[in-house]
């Protein structure tokens, strides 16, 4: 039926989510490549070939095992999608199918409130003009209602016959773009008997969307499955790995050369020694292979291959996943982390990514929704130069007006003004009559009744909030229809006719729409920013200048603007201006939009400004603390919003992001500070000698920089100033970038990413967020007000922005250091173990002679050692979750990597180093010249490399726990059940090669001097690690345990309530001259708003100290000297 | 909305999922590590100074008779051409060398852990399973391993196979007292030397009586001058795999330079040490070790608790122990410069 002539055969697959699978082949692949077949071979099998394959196959089997469930999950979500039922037009009638059996051609019915299974051509719907109403909330997040319509040619002849026979007959052919990402553009035509019919983006519904308000609508398949546009758009996600992902891999990698280079050295020294030294032992010389000494080397280097294996943590990998697992799952159990309100826990949807959340460096958050609550709530207003409402007293704390004479009210409306109220309903004053009706008329929200509630559905919640005030308020937009909108005017219906809506973009910032009366008077309501509608008053509007206070006051407590304004227009005016406008419709694209713009602006001029409205727009709880906290554990904050710079800069005063003496950087200033050759210096020359340019670094840290979407744009274009704006970002207090589309939104985090090496993490609530969340290294996203977009493409989500906090101090830096710890300890253990074998190889002629007896290599990493260190990993906490959040400064040597990088690494493999080498020396000493064989060393130096580890590990638990402790004991208790199990005649007599070890362990354990040596060679290899930690506990002297003791009350900075006391306080100048210069949030002139005082709420800090790491082999201990004392000021009042 | 609905996603409340379970945390102070630390020190001297002591007490008698001293009564027999060569060495006691005295013989760069020296031999064949008597080729058929010590030049299969056993050490040592200018000979006990499970499980002859009958068609090592069920001439019981002299050789030694018990002196009079006066040791010199630089020695020594003399342990235990006590003055004053800094 259908032909497309560009597309190739579509196929129909529905695919569940559109998250590719996170993949890990390079790991896997890796341990393909270790499975050598080549172990089994006498002439080279320096160990058995179980003792390498009993850790890879469990290895194999924990991985192929975690896989397959995901993959059954997987399966079981696609099958679900796969069987929705669907109508679809067979011959003559509908019969439904499943989802999976639906073609690109098919006819098919959507009834009201199914979603849409593929990209369908709109042929008509139940509704007049073959309208329908969807919902985009999953592809955009918005919940209001939009409407597509079909063309009218196939509404009037598809719908004029009983629906069924007349689809059938269509035969239509669409031509169009072959499948494309484009969720906003479709073009193609359909021809249909003889006639093409131009196809634009009105006619398709997407898949994804859901139909509402539209009792039946048919269409025609166009994309199926991995063709629509939704699924095309969601592109390939990148696979997110961390820094200690990365540094782990090269990591191994370097041990894998490692062993690769250190056995062909034994080889050379095997073959050195053949010819040196065995040749002349006849008992030896003979075992020569083909008497061959080069050949014998070759030989020698594989089985050196095969005994220095352990060296490679292979084993690391499963307990890395299943730490990550389980870090993942405290994640979602934590209750403080869930949302009690509406029951929405915290969830990490990418379970590899936990280490990171102790690392993040830069934070970049959305603002509406994700800092606010996106409950938008009218709170003031000012009519006719009055203002009703007081904004300061907080909406708990507002008096209910009694509005229980109108049937229509919410009993949400929280503004106090029950003389606004008579007045409305004395009907005594005209003009707050004119405003209401003017809320309640210009806006593109729809009503939906449901059981006998009126809901209204809203693009912006801004609208949503104006309708519903004017609604409590006894103007009742009541219903909308494509050419009329009802209102009940105190009770009273009245019907506008709809002439024309003139639609709000970003550039024009209002909208305007023009009804005609019931009076048959017309009008133009105008609403808008405040700069835009005052611009366009007729001369001598009165009250201009009051209104114009009443907007300053509102910006100064955070409120979100609109003004409000009216115009009665001529009917001759209306005449000739319809006239363009429908001559409009048909031209080309881009002059129409610029007649537009000029007939737009002819007709919302002279307009008599009615008030202003303020909105507000409530910080989420707990925001300013959170960021006040982030901020302190040195995490650079970037706002990313669409917003305008006003709100942007309020909120951030608001939020804590800028302090009240913050200056602010923007516009051209900070274009020259940019363009000037070093950022960090020229700036004194740049301005006029500023006060704050003496001293830069301290004013550094006192500036935000604010940056505009446009501004941003030419940044990143810009070649080198990307480099130079992170630079001076680094150094400043906090960004504000306002205005940003989604796709800048995005470029903000690449620039970062490309420009500094610190962890970007993004949160986001919204579908206009999504870009930046998958482009960050980390994504969060806020299970909020917005469709789940953004949470469906984040790495974690929460409910509220103040979880942050918990899920980076205490979370992210909880896992920081014990997957850091885990590492770092798991590769030291391995290799001080399997090094020794090399220093034994120098006392038997390179012979790769294994150090240990098969099982206990078989058994030592994943029995004796892993269980343990795998329990530190889940539970160590050197500092309880509530220290971590008071003091937010032990946060800081994450995002520095303090704990793992290549010094660290390179520290940890010293210690390695000393301790394989007492390891095997001192119980060499021991055993020269002494009767005691081969295989009582084996077991004594095992022994040792008990002791030094399960010392290692005594020395590393911070946080002692029954299983750490009853792990422990069986761990160390198993290496002597296990060796006397191994080591016991039974076995022997069953398999003689495989337990040669027989009664080793049974006459070694018995000897003192076998006990003395382990003991001795254990204790000194631990050494290291030994005075490390004493240091450790001397440096940090008794405050370090301050912080574990503190249970009193949490420091006043970060918990007082000063959200409302700072409105008053803050330097007034800021705002209002921020929004009274234009775009740019740079002052026009003068110096700094330099605050003559600091405010009484942030005293000083004493200068918190750089944490200073000290070096210890099995890791890095941070040693926090100062931070309990910095905190004992404050605990002290 | 109910309460029940808003409840469904809570997770669980519990010590484990919300990471507080019980645990402690050690508060350590200076007040706590220096001590630890000075403890730790202190015992480790104190075991350093009880090794070293008993070490000292232990009385130990070295011998080296591989020949290479042109004085040496054993010159003669250093060359291997020289067949069946005894020679003699002579020393005297002042005082009583106490007992029970061990007689050990030690070897000099000698790999005997080398891989495929220790690889060679059939450890079923020494097991003389008794479920593989109806299987004759136990013994026939040796395992690969073994080359090339598995079959000679006829095709007969060695028995014992293998490297370890070919190379068996096979010097012998007699031990006389010179009293009034005649030899008295020491009685030198070898029975019980080699460890118990592997007298008892590792190594097991076959049960075929007569035991030479179990090693028709096949060839002694090439080394030997013995088949294995003649080793030892005097005790019939003691001959096959579980000869006490093979077992010992058999266990292999951890390093390069080593020592491995030959007898023991606990039989008669000689049971409390042997006393002051001149003795002869009579060794049958049979061993080859001048090709690759070898020593060979007899070691003389009284046991104690910990067995021979061990001086290393002993040292390193107290320069341990001495580093932990100086390195908790370091911290003690560390941490006085640290803690009380404006005193300074």
């Amino acid at each position: 039926m259908v032909k497309q002539h560009f597309s190739p055969q579509l196929t129909w697959e529905v695919r569940a989510n559109c998250r590719p699978r996170y993949a890990r082949g390079r790991r896997r692949s890796f341990l393909c490549f270790r499975w050598g077949r080549y172990a089994a071979i006498p002439a080279i099998a320096s160990l058995r070939w179980y003792t390498n394959a009993i850790p890879l196959i469990l290895v194999l089997t924990v991985r192929g095992l975690k896989d397959l469930a995901t993959d059954l999950a997987r399966r079981k979500s696609d099958s679900q999608i796969n069987s929705r039922a669907s109508d679809v037009l067979d011959s003559k009638s509908f019969c439904t199918v499943q989802w999976k059996d639906l073609c690109v051609g098919d006819v098919v019915r959507i009834h009201k409130d199914q979603p849409v299974p593929a990209d369908l051509l709109l042929l008509c719907s139940s509704e007049e003009y073959s309208l329908c109403y969807v919902e985009t909330a999953d592809i955009d997040g918005e919940t209001n209602l939009k409407y597509k319509q079909a063309l009218s040619i196939t509404h009037n002849e598809l719908t004029s016959e009983p629906s069924e026979k007349s689809l059938a007959d269509f035969d239509g052919v669409v031509w169009c773009e072959r499948p494309n990402n484009r969720l906003y553009a479709f073009r193609g035509h359909l021809r249909w008997r003889g006639e093409d019919h131009v196809l634009n983006n009105d006619h398709v519904l997407l898949r994804g969307t859901v139909l509402r308000n539209t009792l039946v609508a048919y269409g025609l398949m166009i994309y199926a499955g991995a063709d629509t546009k939704i699924l095309r758009s969601c592109g390939k996600l990148r696979v997110k790995s961390t820094h200690v992902d990365r540094l782990l891999n090269k990591m191994v990698i370097g041990i894998f050369a490692f062993v690769l280079l250190t056995s062909l050295l034994m080889a050379v020294g095997h073959g050195a020694f053949e010819g040196q030294v065995s040749r002349f032992v006849p008992a030896l010389s003979a075992l020569t292979v083909n008497g061959d000494p080069v050949y014998s080397a070759f030989l020698t280097f594989w089985s050196y291959v095969i005994v220095l294996n352990p060296l490679i943590p292979m084993a690391l990998y499963i307990s890395f996943d299943v730490i990550h697992v389980l870090h993942s799952l405290f994640i979602n159990w934590d209750v403080e982390m869930r949302w009690e309100k509406k029951d929405s826990p915290a969830r990490a949807r990418n379970t590899s990514l936990n280490e990171q959340l102790g690392q993040v460096g830069h934070l970049l958050s959305d603002k509406t929704g994700t800092l606010t609550q996106n409950h938008l709530l009218f709170r003031q207003c000012c009519i006719a130069g009055r203002v009703y409402g007081d904004a300061s007293i907080s909406v708990e704390e507002t008096q209910q007006m009694d509005l229980s004479w109108n049937p229509f009210a919410s009993g949400q409306l929280s503004m106090w003004a029950p003389e606004l109220v008579q007045l409305l309903r004395a009907r005594q004053c005209p003009i707050v009559s004119e405003f209401f009706t003017a809320l309640a008329l210009c806006h593109t929200v729809m009503p939906e009744q449901s059981k006998g509630a009126l809901l209204y559905k809203a693009s912006s919640p801004d609208e949503e909030a104006l309708v519903g005030a004017a609604r409590d308020l006894g103007w009742v937009f009541h219903s909308r229809r494509r050419d009329n909108l009802t209102v009940l005017e105190l009770g009273v219906t009245r019907e506008y006719q709809l002439l024309a809506t003139l639609e709000f973009t970003s550039q024009r910032r209002r909208m305007s729409i023009l009804v005609r009366d019931p009076e048959g008077g017309l009008k133009l309501y105008c609403k808008g920013a405040d700069m835009v509608v005052l611009e366009r008053l007729q001369a001598g509007c009165p009250c201009l200048e009051s209104t114009e206070r009443a907007l300053e006051s509102f910006a100064q407590t955070c409120l979100r603007t609109l003004c409000v304004a009216v115009r009665c227009v001529p009917e001759e005016l209306w005449d000739c201006w319809s006239e363009v406008l429908t001559d409009a419709a048909t031209m080309a694209t881009g002059e129409r939009d610029a007649v537009l713009e000029a007939l737009y602006g002819a007709m919302e001029s002279q307009l008599l400004l009615l008030g202003a409205t303020a909105i507000e727009d409530r910080l989420q709880e707990g925001v300013p603390e959170t960021i006040a906290l982030l901020r302190e554990a040195g995490l650079k904050i970037w706002v990313l919003t669409g917003d305008k710079t006003e709100t942007a800069v309020n909120i951030g005063y608001f939020s804590k992001l800028l302090d009240p003496d913050t200056r602010l950087l923007g516009g051209q200033e900070l274009r020259e500070v940019l363009r000037s050759a070093d950022p960090g210096y020229s700036a004194s020359s740049s301005r006029q000698g500023d006060a704050w340019c003496v001293n830069m670094k301290t004013a550094r840290a006192k500036t935000a920089l604010v940056i505009s979407g446009p501004e941003l744009a030419e940044f990143v274009q810009e070649p080198g100033t990307g480099a130079k704006l992170i630079g001076l970002a680094a150094q400043c207090q906090s960004v504000l970038c306002c205005r940003v589309t989604p796709g800048q939104k995005a470029d903000v985090v690449t620039l970062i990413r490309k420009h500094s090496r610190s962890i970007t993490m993004a949160i986001g609530d919204g579908a206009n967020d999504v870009n930046m969340i998958k482009t960050a290294h980390i994504g969060v996203g806020i299970a909020g007000v917005e469709g789940g977009q953004a949470v469906q493409n984040a790495d974690f989500s929460l409910a509220q922005f103040r979880f942050l906090q918990r899920l980076l101090l205490v979370h992210g830096r909880w896992s920081y250091r014990r997957i850091t710890f885990f590492v770092l300890f798991f590769i030291h253990k391995t290799c001080n173990f399997a090094l020794v074998n090399i220093w034994f190889g120098f006392f038997n002629g390179f012979s790769a002679q294994s150090m240990y007896e098969n099982w206990f290599i078989a058994m030592y990493t994943s029995l004796y050692t892993s269980i343990p260190i795998q329990l530190y990993a889940f539970f160590e906490q050197d500092v309880s979750a509530e220290s971590s959040l008071r003091s937010p400064g032990l946060y800081r040597p994450g995002p520095l990597d303090r704990l793992f990088n290549p010094l660290t690494i390179a520290a940890m493999l010293a210690q390695t180093l000393f301790s394989s080498l007492v390891l095997f020396f001192i119980p060499y000493g021991v055993f020269q010249d002494s009767p005691l064989g081969y295989q009582t060393l084996a077991v004594t130096v095992s022994m040792a490399d008990i002791f030094c580890v399960d010392a290692e590990l005594l020395l590393l638990t911070r946080h002692w726990t029954a299983f750490n402790a009853v792990f422990l004991c069986i761990a160390f208790g198993f290496f002597f059940i296990v060796s006397r199990i191994t080591q016991q005649p039974r076995l022997f007599q069953l398999a003689p090669a495989d337990y040669f070890f027989v009664g080793v362990s049974e006459n070694a354990f018995a000897d003192p001097l076998v006990w003395l040596t382990a003991l001795l060679a254990g204790v000194t290899a631990a050494l290291p690690a030994l005075f490390v930690f004493v240091f450790n506990v001397l440096l940090s002297g008794p405050d370090t345990h301050r912080v574990h003791s503190l249970a009193g009350p949490r420091p006043v900075e970060l918990r007082s309530k000063v959200r409302r006391i700072d409105s008053g306080r803050r330097p007034s100048g800021v705002a209002s001259r921020v929004s009274s210069s234009k775009g740019a949030a740079a002052p026009a002139s003068g110096g700094p708003p330099h605050h003559p005082h600091p405010h009484p709420h942030h005293p000083h800090r004493l200068p918190l100290l750089e944490d200073k790491p000290t070096v210890d082999g099995a890791g890095v201990e941070l040693s926090v000297p100062f931070i309990g004392r910095r905190l004992l000021p404050a605990i002290g009042k | 909305m109910s309460k029940e609905e808003n409840t469904a996603n809570r997770p669980d409340n519990t010590a484990f999922t919300q990471q507080r379970l019980p645990a402690w945390q050690p508060m350590l102070s200076a007040g706590i590590v220096i001590p630890g630390f000075v403890i730790i020190g202190v015992a480790f001297i104190g075991i350093g100074v009880a090794l070293f002591v008993t070490s000292q007490n232990i009385q130990v008698l070295e011998i080296d008779y591989t020949g290479i001293e042109t004085n040496s009564s054993c010159f003669k027999c250093k060359n291997t051409s020289v067949k069946n060569c005894n020679c003699t060495i002579n020393f005297s006691r002042d005082k009583l060398f106490k007992g029970p005295v061990f007689v050990y013989y030690g070897l000099s760069n000698y790999f005997q852990n080398y891989r495929q020296y220790g690889a060679s031999k059939d450890a079923t064949q020494l097991t003389g399973d008794l479920s593989d008597l109806g299987d004759p080729s136990y013994c026939k058929e040796p395992c690969e391993t073994c080359c090339p010590y598995r079959k000679d030049a006829n095709d007969k299969p060695i028995v014992p196979c293998g490297s370890i056993a070919n190379s068996m050490f096979n010097d012998t040592f007699k031990l006389f007292q010179i009293v009034n200018s005649s030899n008295v000979a020491v009685p030198l006990d070898g029975k019980g030397i080699a460890w118990w499970t592997d007298y008892n499980i590792k190594y097991r002859n076959p049960p075929t009586n007569p035991l030479k009958n179990a090693f028709n068609d096949t060839v002694k090592p090439i080394f030997w001058p013995r088949p294995a069920y003649e080793l030892d001439p005097t005790n019939p019981a003691n001959n096959g795999f579980i000869n006490q002299d093979f077992l010992v050789w058999m266990r292999r030694s951890a390093l390069p330079n080593f020592t491995k018990l030959y007898r023991r002196i606990t039989e008669g009079e000689y049971a409390k040490g042997l006393p002051a006066g001149d003795y002869a040791l009579v060794i049958g010199y049979n061993y080859p070790v001048v090709e690759f630089d070898g020593r060979k020695k007899v070691v003389f020594s009284n046991v104690s608790w910990m067995g021979g003399k061990n001086l290393f342990l002993g040292i390193v235990y107290l320069v341990i122990g001495s580093l932990c006590v100086v390195m908790s003055i370091v911290m003690l004053i560390v941490y006085a410069k640290f803690k009380f800094p404006d005193e300074e």
